[in-house]
């Protein structure tokens, strides 16, 4: 009853939202983007002008001949002029062109002390500036110095020659190993460009840090992927519920009970053991294992009549002593079943370990990167595994201790991760066997070591042997075949290295260390003379291989693979049949979801949700951030319009997020799209709530934030950064404290300072007022109704988010879609774009509002453009 | 033989032997080379767990065993615990009303781990911690010396998470193991020089020369702007030769010859006394001799056991740690101050040393150029909160000695959380006001001469100090 009230309510507001008058109120939101399609300039057929449409900005002199030369000279010339210089500064002297006038520094000085009321001096009343005359110099100030830097950014040229940034270089390291943990953690974080990006070519730097880094990383994740001698001997649990039943009844007093028996039912809320055929149960929460010498792993035995029972977010823990090795897998196996098969309701599994490393204190950690499903039924129980590198995770140091203070052993949770109600047919875990192993190797060597020290008929003979390794080694190293000339320079290494070591293969590491470390691994490189041909009249094209590693960079994050190595050597990779199968191969592989990933977090700069404190529920956070990289990749998995990015009518939620949402009978912690109705107030990426989370400010939500990370991000419309020393609004004086919020934006933009810049980015924000600090949409904010309704410099009014969507869709659309594309160049292109990239952007943003404006689309435009073949 | 773990890499190497040789990550490395006139700084901070005895006003052992002094800044009057520091007086400042605040509600059990590092590392679940004070300053000035620092403690190794045997913090976070056998300590110090580092510097510099060859060969081929960018990898290439270089004359450099008189190699905790003066002692020679700069060194563990607990035995008393529990019973008080005042009188005698012995640059003596610090993470039973600390030396740059520095409001007496003994203590709200240990190390960071304004997230210096 209560939930529907709140729908009611909810429709009732959304009605209300409707009915507030805009041009374009009365539309649906798939009538609006029709309207705003057949308005674009980009799908009138003209092919653009050579020289693009971000035209490169003039200096705006005639409004200081017209107006701020006056001011200047009635207000400001008697103490900075001919007659005194104060602070050296003389105003009649300054260049008016501050776009290439020298003076630019000079006048950013003037800017910040006339927007802070500095300036004039209050002592000076004969000086006063009317508040007319500073927002008429302020106004066109900012407006010239917005300018003067765009063009200092933008008339630079930068190169695609850059270093893989650490995320790159990561998954570089593990396709190149096999190895699929974490080996960079070590690297510094990466520098942010203007554009939120990661990868920009000229913020990549190199220091004796960075490089001393790539050396250590190297040399240990080689000894990672390789082994020596025998394979070592694994310890190994093994945990059978039957054989602790017959245990645990064995004594005397043996707390068994009948399971059937209404009057157990406490004993059933707990963990027990139950024998599924006569009822009898036996309380069991873990506790002590040993190895067992003996026992062979990876068998199926028969399923056993006896088995453990785990309720939802309960933990079977186990005490493993203090025999697991140091470093190798851990492989944890273990025979689950569900109890119910209700299909919305989940249960899976987790790993975590901990210590006790004082009498008050322990340790204890999720040691499963994800948890995993049990999916089973308990009659037909399945084994599920887990494989957890002992070296990367936080030990009990006090394990090999000979005295029994502090305590030595570990402890292995498994834990039952569930939305299942509790009650007597609650879903439950019955798990039957359980074997832990480590080390675990799939085979002996593991192939990450053939993959390096392959078969050979040449093995005995280590100068031909070696030279055999490092070729195959640095060809993926270099992704380019390598030249004899350049194995020498190897080989000659390792013959000096070898007499320092027992093995050929411990030399051969070391070697193989320094090929990670050379710039041609390190760096995405573009050749001046690779032997094309060059078109005098236009930009240079990459060689084939380079266009191979620039693609994998793109789409993967990472080096080539075999495949697309051996049709970029063969010379075909731009053929574009070849091409297409290729794209379409690469964004069906595993590695492309890197893209969705980086991409996305980068372009939304979805790092600042890391840094909130005031979402505290760690599944709603992960929710958070996950939403907008699964809606992203499920518009380019379907290749449906960019505009969805602006409004859906489906979302992209889980169970966390979709409680969040109000949106019903969504289970489990997978992400899904859901079908939404308009009183659901979502839709696109505007609403998610991670993005309205992290532009709020704790408390509440945050107008100017949103409105900048919309300019910023979706239009890319950056507004000029906010002058030095800006007034925080003072929330001690009673008068503000009594505005609400749109109000004291009203107070703050009406400074004469200040309007210039807040009246381009506020009315954004407010319309996103309807959501709070944690993303819930509202309706009223401390007993007030909500008030998102505003108006913008244009004099367009945008009734709160829908109003705000809907004028986006019919007016913005151009906009958006080279927004779009410029942020995903850039991207690709890891540099940031230039005016001289201007053409090349408008024209791909034709093809792309011609070709209905897919996103799966655009990847192949961009990929096929001229811009991504140039150097 | 292994030659896997024969092999282990530079760092692993060096940290499992509790000295950071001097190849700390130092970016602007090239700028900082030593020299031979100029006064050192140094920086040492000896760290003991379980807190000092904090009786209240009403309880008789309040006036003799209470650990801070009583009166003000310049009049204070030491209680018994710290009398044994009265002819240090003016060489000596005593501190209350600080801590570090993500830890003031966790059990004084797991401190140790936060005590230089101020990291929210908790009482439980995962755990993650920071970069500690000194290992800021051996960024700084680690290079100058032979050994970026010499991180020791009585109970050796890194401890666990929430229960540190070091009070060494590296820059990711992660524990540096602490040395615990003085003949080792000797010997790294002033022994051996190793051969396998020679091997392996040798190794390095063979794989920089191809590295810098090949760097070439790809520059010819690049861009004239392209080539620039390159140029910043080569850049990074030549200082790690030059890095290599000054290593390898650190090896090729002979060892100091120390005066060995006041070494007790052998000693071991449970000859307390010995092996307290012996620890000293090689922080002393090592700053003497300049093969170091910085120091810590951890007396014990936090929650007693091992070699920590026998250090008490050297006033005649049982285990160190249950000296804290048992303050209510007879001479409670009194026991645990003694063993403070016993830790006092150790600290004393090392700054008293220094005191004695001129700086070799002739500038003062070697206390003024020294700021040691003594302290412990709790102050009265498991109450992390009010930290017991002492600082001592370093009026060559700017520390102004003689003087009993009160923090914070509302706790001027010291009687807030005084006299508990059970859990209800640590686990209570925070009512008085104390402020931020991290700012008396941002204070102490500017002051030995690294450019930062903040520590562990907080920002400013702490003003009077």
């Amino acid at each position: 009853m209560k939930n529907l009230m709140f729908n009611i309510l909810l429709v009732t507001t959304g009605v209300c939202t409707n009915l507030v008058a805009d041009d374009h109120g009365t539309l649906t939101f798939q009538q609006a983007n029709e309207v705003g399609r057949a308005k674009s300039r980009f799908l009138k057929g003209v092919d653009v002008e050579e020289k693009g449409t971000e035209a490169i900005p003039e200096a705006n002199v005639a409004d200081y001949q017209a107006s701020v030369g006056a001011i200047l000279n009635k207000n400001c010339l008697a103490c900075h002029g001919p007659e005194k210089s104060e602070g050296r500064l003389r105003v009649d002297e300054l260049n008016s062109d501050l776009l290439t006038g020298p003076d630019v520094e000079r006048w950013r000085e003037v800017y910040n002390v006339i927007s802070n009321s500095e300036m004039p001096p209050d002592d000076e009343p004969d000086y006063a500036l009317a508040d007319a005359d500073r927002g008429n110099m302020v106004d066109w100030l900012s407006a010239e110095l917005n300018k003067a830097s765009l063009v200092r950014r933008n008339t630079q040229e930068h190169s695609s020659f850059r270093r893989l940034t650490k995320y790159e270089y990561n998954y570089a390291l593990q396709d190149l190993l096999g190895l699929p943990y974490a080996l960079a953690n070590k690297l510094p974080p990466e520098t942010v460009s203007e554009d939120g990006f990661k990868n920009s070519s000229e913020l990549l730097q190199m220091s004796i840090m960075q490089f001393e880094n790539y050396r250590e990383i190297g040399l240990q994740a080689l000894k990672r992927a390789t082994v020596s001698g025998q394979r070592p001997e694994a310890v190994t649990y093994i945990l059978s519920a039957q054989e602790e039943m017959e245990k645990l009844t064995a004594g005397d007093n043996a707390k068994t009970f009948d399971t059937k028996d209404e009057s157990n039912r406490k004993q059933r809320k707990q963990q027990y053991l139950l024998n599924r055929e006569t009822g009898k149960g036996i309380p069991f929460s873990g506790g002590k294992v040993m190895p067992r010498p003996e026992a062979i792993v990876g068998l199926s035995p028969a399923v056993s009549p006896v088995v453990h029972i785990l309720h939802r977010n309960n933990e079977l823990k186990l005490d493993l002593d203090r025999f697991l090795p140091d470093e190798g897998i851990l492989r944890v196996r273990i025979r689950a079943g569900r109890s119910t098969m209700n299909p919305d309701e989940y249960a899976s599994l987790r790993l975590i370990f901990s210590a006790h490393t004082s009498n008050n204190a322990n340790f204890s950690q999720a040691i499963s990167e994800h948890d995993i499903p049990v999916t089973a039924s308990s009659d037909n129980p399945e084994f599920i595994h887990f494989d957890i590198p002992l070296s990367d995770i936080q030990r009990n140091p006090f394990r090999k201790l000979t005295t029994t203070f502090p305590r030595r052993d570990e402890f292995l949770h498994i834990r039952n991760v569930s939305n299942a109600p509790g009650g007597e047919e609650a879903l439950q875990v019955l798990i039957d066997t359980i074997e832990i192993s480590a080390p675990f190797y799939e085979q002996w060597p593991p192939k990450s070591h053939t993959d390096i020290f392959f078969a050979s008929d040449n093995k005995s003979d280590e100068a031909v042997y070696g030279r055999e390794v490092l070729n195959r080694f640095l060809k993926r190293v270099w992704r380019r075949p390598v030249g004899s000339q350049e194995l020498d320079q190897f080989m000659a290494l390792f013959v000096k290295y070898r007499p320092e070591f027992s093995t050929f293969e411990d030399a051969m590491l070391e070697v193989l260390a320094t090929t990670l470390a050379t710039p041609e691994f390190l760096y995405l490189i573009q050749r001046t003379t690779t032997g094309e041909t060059q078109d005098p009249t236009g930009p240079t094209k990459i060689s084939e291989l380079e266009f191979a590693s620039r693609l994998s960079v793109f789409l993967w994050s990472s080096i080539p693979d075999d495949e697309l190595l051996q049709v970029a050597e063969q010379g075909t990779i731009r053929n574009p049949e070849v091409l297409t199968a290729q794209i379409e191969r690469m964004l069906a592989d595993p590695r492309s979801r890197r893209f969705s990933q980086n991409f996305v977090q980068q372009w939304l700069g979805l790092d600042a949700l890391n840094n909130l404190t005031h979402v505290s529920d760690d599944s709603l956070k992960e929710a958070m951030q996950e939403e907008p990289i699964a809606f992203f990749d499920e518009v380019l998995r379907h290749n449906h319009s960019i505009m969805d990015f602006i409004h859906s009518d489906y979302a992209m939620v889980n169970e966390r997020l979709a409680a969040h949402y109000g949106i019903p009978k969504v289970y489990g912690p997978q992400f899904r799209k859901v079908s939404i109705e308009p009183q659901t107030n979502r839709g696109g990426l505007l609403t998610g709530a991670g993005v309205l989370a992290m532009n709020s400010d704790g408390k509440d939500s945050h107008p100017l934030k949103r409105g900048v990370w919309m300019l910023k991000r979706i239009l890319h419309d950056p507004p000029p950064p906010p002058p030095p020393n800006v007034p925080e609004v003072d929330l001690t004086d009673p008068e503000i404290l009594k505005m609400t919020l749109k109000e004291r934006i009203a107070d703050h933009r009406n400074k004469a300072a200040c309007v210039s810049c807040h009246s381009r980015i506020d009315p954004w924000g407010i319309a996103f007022e309807s959501y709070d600090a944690m993303g819930t949409y509202r309706t009223h904010v401390k007993n007030e109704p909500v008030d998102a309704t505003s108006e913008l410099f244009n004099k367009q009014t945008l009734a709160g988010m829908d109003g705000l969507k809907r004028y986006l869709l019919t007016d913005r659309q151009d906009q958006i879609a080279r927004a779009m594309v410029h942020k995903m160049t850039a991207y690709a292109l890891g540099r940031p774009l230039s005016f001289g990239d201007s053409a090349d952007i408008d024209n791909l943003t034709g093809q792309f509002m011609r070709n209905g404006a897919g996103l799966g689309d655009l990847i192949h435009l961009i990929i096929r453009s001229n811009i991504f073949n140039s150097k | 033989m292994n030659n896997k773990s024969a092999s282990l890499n530079r760092r692993t190497f060096l940290h499992g032997t509790g000295l950071a040789l001097a190849l700390p990550w130092f970016e602007s490395f090239a700028a900082a080379s030593p020299n031979p006139d100029e006064t050192p700084k140094r920086f040492v901070s000896v760290y003991h767990p379980d807190g000092v005895g904090l009786p209240l006003k009403s309880d008789p052992a309040w006036k003799d065993w209470s650990w801070f002094p009583r009166g003000g800044e310049e009049d204070f009057e030491l209680t018994k615990v710290l009398d044994v520091l009265e002819p240090l007086r003016s060489d000596i400042t005593i501190y209350s009303g600080l801590s570090h605040p993500a830890s003031r509600r966790v059990h004084g059990h797991s401190n140790a781990d936060q005590y230089l590092t101020g990291a929210a590392t908790g009482g439980h679940g995962p755990y993650a911690n920071s970069i500690s004070l000194d290992q800021v300053y051996a960024e700084h000035a680690g290079n100058l010396t032979r050994h970026a620092s010499l991180v020791m403690s009585t109970n050796g190794g890194v401890g666990g998470p929430r229960g540190a045997q070091t009070q060494s913090f590296n820059r990711e976070g992660r524990p540096i193991p602490a040395m615990n056998k003085p003949k080792q300590i000797f010997d790294m110090l002033f022994v051996t020089s190793s051969k396998d580092a020679a091997a392996r510097l040798a190794r390095s510099k063979s794989a920089l020369d191809l590295l810098i060859e090949n760097t070439r060969s790809l520059g010819r081929q690049l861009s004239s702007r392209d080539q620039e960018t390159l140029k910043q990898y080569l850049d990074a290439v030549r200082d790690t030769e030059v890095k290599l270089a000054k290593a390898q004359r650190w090896i090729d450099t002979p060892v100091p010859e120390v005066d060995t008189r006041n070494l007790h190699l052998d000693a071991e905790p449970k000859e307390a006394r010995l092996y307290f003066q012996t620890m000293y002692e090689l922080i002393y020679l090592s700053f003497l001799s300049d093969s170091t700069r910085v120091a810590t060194f951890q007396l014990g563990r936090e929650n007693g056991e091992g070699p920590h607990d026998l250090l008490s035995q050297a006033v005649g008393l049982g285990g160190a740690h249950g000296l804290t529990h048992d303050v209510k019973a007879p001479d409670g008080w009194k026991n645990l101050g003694t063993y403070n005042r016993y830790q006092a009188e150790e600290f004393g005698r090392f700054a008293q040393r220094l005191k004695e012995t001129p700086e070799p640059t002739g500038k003062g003596n070697m206390l003024d150029n020294t700021l040691a610090m003594h302290g412990s993470a709790s102050s009265s039973f498991h109450l992390s909160r009010n930290y017991p600390i002492i600082s001592a030396g370093g009026s060559n740059f700017g520390f102004t000695n003689g003087r009993y520095l009160k923090f914070g409001k509302g706790n001027e007496d010291n009687q807030a959380g005084a006299g508990i003994v059970t859990d209800a203590g640590w686990q209570g709200n925070v009512e008085v006001e104390e402020l931020p240990l991290a700012k008396l190390f941002v204070t102490i960071l500017q002051r030995l001469g690294v450019e930062t304004d903040s520590f562990a997230g907080e920002t400013g210096t702490l003003s009077r100090v």
